[in-house]
């Protein structure tokens, strides 16, 4: 598996005039589900594009410094290379549908017959990534006959079929309804105890907080932190990079309530619990009764 | 007071699917959620109450008139509606131009139209970049016009399609300001939204669609208070109401900032 | 059962037919061709799906008839005259020809084309060697197009809230156009690049030779078939050897 690493990346597109990525420097172990946050346009999406070489190789630019995924560099590989070791879904599941397939189990084979997989082998990929992903059920409806979250689902399920080492998901959620969102959370949890490299941008910071390892928060174009979700969400500063922590981590702050072990506020509904309801317990022993 | 009254009403696009089945609500000066699953009908709701589609049953009823015997055009002059992708409805090279549009349309003189233009655009924040080209600006930007270019049109009832979607932090507390001066200013404010946070801190009536009916309607946090009902129409309640329930209080709470003075409260009533 | 044959059967049967008649050089051959994929169609169970193709170009073939029928340049012998028109045979006989060789390329290319569903018909033609670039372009037409008409529905719905008047006058029709087609415009550049991305990061670039989920699978009729069609190429290309000799 592979790991993947920045070296002092900077990137500007055509036609602009301000860096887009200032100098950001990372390593992501093989494994580690990432979440990455920032307000719009702080070069969320542009990171995510850098590290499966849609950045520099579709869009062009100026770009300096390396991304490297095991030992292969983004900016000297195809995309097309590229996308065997990492798989990315963008927002919009709409725009992502190929168009050419009449079905979902020939949409999610696209990719497959691009790379030249022998029959046998399609099948039984795309078998495995439709049940992963929950979706097997529909295989022989028309992709654009689906839901919002099941064509999201029919996406990614498009990539896991590929089989790379990591996946990005760029804000997969925001043009869903919460059932869509949250059949496309629980999918993306299958993945990371597949053992995939998960890499997540999103607004919804309980999210965040709930599932990754290890948050990047960016600001314009410059990685401010990356840092476990507690201690990110514990900074004073998260207003100046137009940031919120999670409603818990809000509510905890102004009661003054830290976990003791690690020093910080809580960031999850089930750690806030515990400890509101143990320090109400002991303020108020007798409530109980 | 402006009030819009639904009666008895059904909508289908083919015989043998209806999405709106029997419809009996009275919407009022209260800032309205509309809130429910893709395909409930929230959005073939609201393009009723805009004359875009026209009931099979039952009536419409604009300050006591009959919305039927008002043209799509006519309609536009008291009811706004801002739709969810700012791209369907761009077309022209500068922003105040494009807010003007509206305000044109419905018979505002050159000079009345730009005024009221460029209050919205104060509103929403965008008064620097009158004479930018829209698709200069990002997806969040152009969402601010679209909202812009109706505030434009001064109508007593403006609706929002999930104003959030695309926003970040600063930009919801943006549109929730918006929210809240239109509510100021006497304006029936409704809104379509899949964000349970952002109903929680800006509405006082929530409304939950569920398979083309009403299954509940209320103070929001009544509403969200009916944990059996929500879960049956797919919804989670605000993050602060979850960990309320999770807690095994029967208060229920939308706002971080009130259960902070609650458990504050209750901590220094047990000193 | 036609449906199930193999598309590059029914491109052989294209070939042949349009071959054989013009070594044989008979119009009974063309008749007999015409025969035969009227009699294939049948069985297809799309006949009546040619019917509006043929009433079009029918409609042109009677044109050239009337035409050729009057001004043929070899005209001479009179076959009837409506009032003082005057109708030849030999131009009459011309148009015929005509008519039964453009009849028998349509039918022969509607039994591809109607009992083919289009995405097998693009995978063939890519096998064959077409740009896979170019037949994603032909296959996602016919997903792309409704998509763009549901979009445009959405924008009309837009403009009409903005007060906008999309019905009535000429004047105001021509006005609502600009409001109505420069969103539509701008909307598919927007999904376009999108899409164009998402295929990128799905390999489509890829340089490696591509292989393909659906087999098209021969059957012992296609076998059967292309053995027939076959032989009757053979033998009107014996025929014309034949005429040579004499």
């Amino acid at each position: 598996m592979a790991k993947i690493v920045a070296e002092h990346l900077k990137y500007k597109y055509p036609l602009s005039e301000k860096l887009a990525l200032y100098d950001i420097s990372f390593t992501i172990e093989p494994g580690e589900f990432i979440g990455i946050i920032g307000e719009n346009n702080a070069g969320k999406s542009t990171l995510c594009q850098a590290m499966v070489g849609i950045v520099p190789n579709f869009y062009k630019g100026a770009y300096g410094g390396k991304v490297l995924i095991g030992d292969m560099e983004i900016a000297k590989s195809n995309i097309s290379d590229i996308c065997k070791k990492v798989g990315i879904v963008f927002q919009n599941p709409f725009n992502q549908v190929t168009g050419c397939k009449l079905t979902v189990y020939e949409e999610v084979a696209f990719g497959l017959e691009n790379m030249g997989l022998p029959r046998s082998e399609m099948i039984d990929r795309i078998d495995y990534s439709l049940k992963l992903l929950d979706i097997y059920k529909y295989k022989d409806r028309n992709p654009f006959d689906l839901s919002g979250g099941q064509m999201q689902r029919m996406a990614i399920a498009s990539i896991i079929a590929m089989r790379p080492e990591v996946i990005i998901l760029d804000e997969p959620t925001s043009q869903l309804d919460p059932q869509g969102s949250e059949e496309v959370f629980r999918a993306v949890q299958n993945l990371s105890r597949e053992g995939i490299t998960i890499i997540m941008v999103e607004h919804k910071m309980e999210k965040i907080a709930e599932y990754s390892d290890r948050v990047m928060l960016l600001h314009e174009g410059k990685l401010i932190a990356f840092e476990t979700p507690e201690k990110i969400f514990s900074r004073d500063d998260l207003d100046c990079y137009g940031v919120t922590a999670p409603a818990y981590t809000r509510i905890c702050k102004s009661l003054g309530i830290k976990n003791k072990k690690t020093g910080f506020y809580p960031v999850t509904l089930e750690e806030t619990k515990s400890l509101i309801g143990f320090s109400e317990k002991e303020r108020c022993p007798y409530d109980q009764n | 007071m402006t009030r819009i009254e639904v009666q008895e009403m059904h909508f289908s696009y083919t015989e043998q699917e209806p999405i709106l089945k029997g419809i009996n609500i009275t919407l009022d000066e209260r800032s309205t959620a509309i809130i429910g699953q893709n395909g409930a009908g929230k959005t073939t709701f609201v393009k009723l109450l805009k004359g875009l589609l026209r009931p099979m049953q039952g009536k419409i009823l604009f300050d006591g008139k009959d919305i039927a015997c008002m043209t799509v055009a006519q309609i536009a002059k008291h009811i706004g509606l801002v739709f969810q992708n700012p791209n369907d409805q761009i077309f022209k090279n500068n922003i105040l131009d494009e807010v003007m549009f509206g305000p044109i349309n419905i018979g505002m003189d050159e000079q009345e139209a730009k005024r009221h233009s460029q209050n919205a655009l104060a509103m929403v924040g965008l008064s620097d970049c009158e004479d930018k080209n829209p698709y200069d600006m990002g997806l969040s930007e152009r969402k601010l016009i679209a909202i812009a270019s109706v505030l434009a049109m001064d109508t007593d009832v403006v609706i929002f399609d999930e104003p959030t979607i695309a926003q970040d932090y600063r930009g919801i507390e943006k549109i929730k300001k918006i929210i809240r001066t239109l509510k100021a200013e006497g304006k029936m404010v409704l809104t379509i939204t899949h964000d349970m946070d952002f109903v929680a801190d800006c509405f006082e009536r929530t409304i939950v669609f569920a398979k083309g009916k009403i299954l509940l309607d209320g103070q929001t946090d009544k509403v969200f208070s009916k944990k059996e009902e929500l879960s049956q129409a797919y919804l989670e309640p605000p993050h602060v109401t979850q960990l309320c329930n999770s807690l095994g209080y029967d208060k229920v709470f939308l706002r971080v900032e009130d259960f902070v003075s609650y458990v504050k409260s209750k901590g220094i009533e047990n000193k | 059962m036609i449906h199930k044959l193999d598309p590059n059967s029914k491109i052989i049967y294209i070939f042949v037919a349009n071959i054989a008649p013009a070594l044989i050089g008979a119009r009974m051959a063309t008749a007999s061709f015409i025969l035969i994929s009227i009699v294939i169609l049948t069985i297809g169970k799309v006949l009546h799906k040619t019917a509006p193709m043929l009433e079009f170009s029918g409609l042109i073939l009677l044109t050239v008839a009337i035409i050729q029928g009057i001004f043929h340049q070899g005209n001479t012998t009179v076959a009837f005259a409506l009032g003082s028109v005057v109708f030849y045979k030999e131009g009459l006989m011309f148009a015929l020809g005509i008519a039964l060789n453009v009849i028998n390329i349509l039918m022969s290319f509607s039994i591809l084309v109607l009992t083919t569903k289009p995405s097998d018909m693009v995978e063939t033609f890519v096998h064959m060697g077409l740009s896979p670039r170019l037949g994603y372009v032909m296959s996602s037409v016919f997903q792309i197009i409704p998509q763009m008409t549901k979009t445009m529905a959405t924008i009309t719905d837009a403009q009409r809230s903005r007060g906008m008047e999309t019905e009535g006058k000429l004047k105001t029709r021509i006005k609502a156009f600009f409001p109505l087609i420069s969103p539509v415009v701008m909307n598919s550049l927007i999904s376009t690049k999108e899409r164009a991305i998402a295929l990128e990061v799905r390999g489509f670039g890829s340089k490696q030779k591509k292989t393909f989920l659906n087999d098209l699978q021969k059957t012992r009729y296609d076998d059967i078939f292309r053995f027939v069609l076959i032989l009757i190429l053979i033998l009107s290309i014996f025929w014309r050897v034949l005429i040579w000799l004499k």
